[in-house]
């Protein structure tokens, strides 16, 4: 299980991530939601250790993470946000490098990295440069990259973005089938309807702080909403959505 | 601006004036420079640096009022070595100005798909591609020669009879200026622009890369091995005669001499030589540039976007663990392919080259003495010097520091052990190379076995060579922030290189004589293994409690912009925290 107590990311004294308590269970597929800024990505790369906290603690399997750090990443897959890669290298390349980092054994690495290729639709353009891949490719390269040594915990960051409807499909699939093989996976992204199909318990960010913390079913009833939209429009959306977009369009208009 | 020239420019229409605008600040190929180069700022200095050597140029008539009354013929000496030297310089400076600027007078993917939807003529692109490389060259040519195009006219319009000396000395000067920078800046456009009308885009995108390396590694050699003919006796030397044909610089220097009245008749074929080379490439660029846009910018929008990679075997060569292999790759793919990288090394290399070329020259006359000399020795631990501490310097540079969390996210082991590829890396991406070059270079000395017991000094010095420079590196090559700003680790890594070859000197001399002493050698072998030894064992030592940099900075400055003082004690406390994270035993 993955545990968040009381964790805090300070940015010269602003808050980012303010007092965020969470868990995320084996075999359930966690939504991490909030509007633009609102800490989601803080907290990802916290629970990455590519940042530090402020303050707060991270357990994994009931260990801190701050003691061991090594030993937990071995156990853990990260798809970022943003499909930062490097460019100079092929999507083959790419893999095989993360495949070395990671120790995995070259027969198995290579047999994987193959199988998810192809899985992925990648593998007539394995060795082409990233610099001419789609956006959607990228993502692809991301998400074989983070599964290929079976980790035991997931973090997606927006792992949708960019893919075409089949592959969004397939990710969608796949997201559900590791929880189902009691992987721990902690998903976070905008797309509300994914995530009312995939997640069982959504954790709502506004402002770094949590405003929802439960499964999706308790909240619609405890908020007498019917959909997740509607539920994260009351407790995250600030904005008169209508009146900004009649705005917009009177500006141009004029 | 002054207001008359802000009315002039108006009077050119508003899309040239704003595309000018825009491929001015990107006239410098900022891939080679640096990932987020400020281009005004690198104008700027890049004119305050010729202007200072123009000012330094320019001492040597003031200062050299000696060598100029002493004889005629001494008088004339000082000069013809003086106008080379500009003429020289002059190209060198230009040559690199193309370099830098490689590409970016011919419209790139990125002018056609931003451009193509605009309205905007092609002709109108190229007249403002042509109008930015134009006004880097005009700054280059008039801030280098900003103080010598006035103390050298006056210095050889002071031996012309006529009272107007001064005047036809200056306009020879310019004249000849302009002519040697436009002829290099429009042969370099002839090349690329032939290479990409007759080659497919693709193969010429690649092609393009290795000609830019080689152009650089071309202009630097030139520069470097070019002799100085200073007598009207060696100048008609039959030895000398197939350089005068064949160089440019000489070219130009007779074009100087000719319009300055001061050129012997035997030698107006030179003068001949720079005229017809000057209106050759002049034409050769206009046509090249003509047919590029015509052809190039329909070629590109159709160009698809992913470009498949090279058919055959994908095999690539094992450097030790995954780990190692993992690293050494990485860096040999970043130096191969990235053409920031590339050029930063190639700079050393041609360095490297320079050096080995002379050597070979040096060979010639030894060689039919079959013995080794010291030249040959000093020459093989400079070229040592220059290549690991050059591939060193280039591995500070970052190729892309939004990727590197794919580093810290797999760091599933202690920092040693990354450390560990960066060392193999230098090894054999620096020392293996270069020994190998040495043993190419050493073919014609006998007896083999000196030969050998040079190349196993050189080996180990190498190697001494190679732990120095990691003493304090921290880090994966490529993968770590870099200030541009830091001006002081040039300073350092010059004042190094001095010290260097200073000790390359100094070794070999002491080395000549070891080579035929037995017991002398093996004392002196034990010496420098026991110096690497001692370094290796430093550097491993302290790589135990290193922590793997990413940032040239430490995070809380960054994040705070540095204007928020922190105290050291804080960040030497969280440091050591994360050291104890990162490293548990």
């Amino acid at each position: 299980m993955l545990e968040l107590r009381s964790v805090s990311k300070h940015f010269s004294g602003i808050p980012a991530v303010d007092d965020v308590t969470f868990s995320a269970r084996p075999g359930e597929v966690t939504g991490y939601l909030g509007p633009n800024g609102s800490g989601k990505s803080t907290t990802m790369k916290m629970i990455t250790g590519l940042i530090e906290l402020t303050s707060g603690h991270i357990y994994f399997q009931g260990k801190p993470i701050q003691d061991d750090l090594i030993a937990y990443k071995r156990h853990m897959g990260y798809v970022p946000e943003e499909p930062y890669l490097y460019n100079h290298l092929s999507g083959a390349e790419y893999l095989t490098m993360v495949a070395q980092l990671r120790e995995l054994p070259a027969k198995q690495s290579s047999e994987r990295i193959d199988g998810l290729l192809r899985l992925l639709s990648l593998y007539d353009d394995r060795h082409a440069a990233i610099s001419g891949y789609s956006k959607g490719m990228r993502q692809k390269v991301l998400i074989a990259a983070a599964l290929m040594h079976n980790p035991e915990l997931v973090l997606l960051d927006e792992p949708f973005s960019g893919l075409d409807v089949s592959s969004a499909l397939v990710l969608r699939s796949l997201i559900q089938e590791l929880a189902a093989r009691g992987k721990v996976v902690l998903f976070s992204s905008h797309e509300l309807d994914t995530v009312e199909r995939v997640c069982s318990r959504v954790v709502i960010l506004h402002r770094g702080k949590i405003v929802a913390d439960d499964s999706i079913e308790r909240l619609r009833s405890l908020m007498e909403l019917p959909t997740l939209e509607a539920i994260f429009s009351q407790l995250a959306v600030e904005q008169d959505t209508q009146s900004m977009a009649r705005q917009i369009a009177d500006l141009i208009h004029a | 601006m002054p207001e008359s020239m802000h009315k002039l420019a108006e009077l050119l229409p508003l899309q040239f004036r704003v595309l000018y605008r825009q491929f001015l600040l990107r006239v410098v190929d900022l891939e080679s420079l640096s990932i987020q180069a400020d281009i005004p700022r690198f104008l700027g200095q890049f004119a305050s640096i010729l202007i200072f050597i123009s000012l330094i140029g320019a001492m040597g008539p003031l200062m050299s009022h000696e060598a100029l009354t002493a004889t005629p013929a001494a008088a004339l000496s000082f000069a013809w070595r003086g106008e080379q030297s500009l003429i020289s310089g002059m190209m060198l400076v230009v040559g690199l100005v193309a370099v830098i600027s490689w590409d970016s007078t011919f419209p790139d993917r990125r002018d056609v798909m931003v451009l193509s939807p605009l309205p905007v003529a092609p002709r109108t692109i190229l007249f403002a591609k042509v109008a930015a490389s134009a006004a880097l060259l005009g700054l280059a040519v008039l801030t280098l020669n900003f103080a010598t195009g006035i103390t050298w006219p006056l210095l050889i319009g002071s031996q012309h009879d006529s009272n107007w000396g001064f005047f036809q000395s200056f306009a020879a000067y310019w004249v000849t200026m302009v002519g040697a920078s436009l002829f290099l800046f429009c042969s370099v456009l002839t090349v690329q622009g032939f290479t990409a009308l007759l080659l497919p885009r693709r193969v010429f995108l690649r092609i393009s890369a290795i000609l830019q390396i080689g152009a650089f590694g071309l202009f630097l050699g030139v520069y470097f091995l070019q002799p100085s003919i200073t007598t009207p006796a060696a100048l008609a030397l039959p030895e000398n005669h197939w350089v005068l044909a064949w160089s440019p610089c000489f070219w130009f220097f007779a074009l100087f001499n000719q319009l300055n009245s001061s050129l012997p008749v035997a030698f107006a074929w030179l003068a001949g030589r720079a005229w017809i080379g000057l209106a050759v490439v002049v034409s050769g660029a206009m046509v090249s540039l003509l047919l590029c846009y015509l052809r190039t910018m329909k070629e590109t929008v159709e160009e698809p976007d992913l470009v498949p990679g090279a058919r055959g075997s994908h095999w690539t060569p094992g450097f030790g663990s995954p780990l190692q292999t993992a690293i050494a790759l990485f860096s040999l793919r970043s130096l191969m392919r990235s053409r920031q990288h590339r050029l930063a090394f190639a700079f050393y290399l041609a360095l490297t080259c320079s050096i080995a070329l002379s050597v070979l020259r040096s060979d010639l006359s030894y060689a039919a003495r079959g013995r080794l000399n010291p030249d040959f020795l000093t020459a093989t631990f400079l070229m040592m010097s220059f290549t690991v501490f050059g591939l060193r310097s280039v591995f500070s540079l970052p190729i892309s520091l939004t990727a590197n969390w794919v580093w810290r996210v797999t760091q599933i082991r202690p920092s040693e052990k990354y450390l560990a590829g960066t060392r193999k890396s230098l090894l054999c991406f620096a020392l293996i190379p270069i020994l190998l070059l040495s043993a190419a270079l050493s073919f014609p000395f006998r007896p083999l076995t000196q030969v050998a017991a040079h190349l196993a000094v050189l080996a180990v010095v190498g190697w001494t060579l190679v732990e120095l420079s990691l003493v304090g590196f921290y880090k994966v090559p490529f993968t770590c922030s870099y200030l541009p700003g830091r001006v002081h680790v040039q300073v350092l890594f010059w004042c190094f290189m001095l010290l260097v070859t200073v000790l390359a000197l100094s070794t070999a001399e002491v080395e000549m004589p070891a080579l035929n002493e037995p017991l002398r050698y093996a004392g002196s072998m034990v010496v420098l293994i026991a110096l690497a030894l001692a370094l290796c064992i430093f550097n491993r030592h302290r790589a135990k409690s290193a922590v793997l940099h990413f940032e040239e900075l430490p995070p809380d400055v960054i994040t705070t912009l540095g204007l928020v003082w922190i105290e050291p004690s804080i960040s030497q406390a969280q440091t050591t925290a994360r050291h104890n994270r990162l490293n548990p035993s």
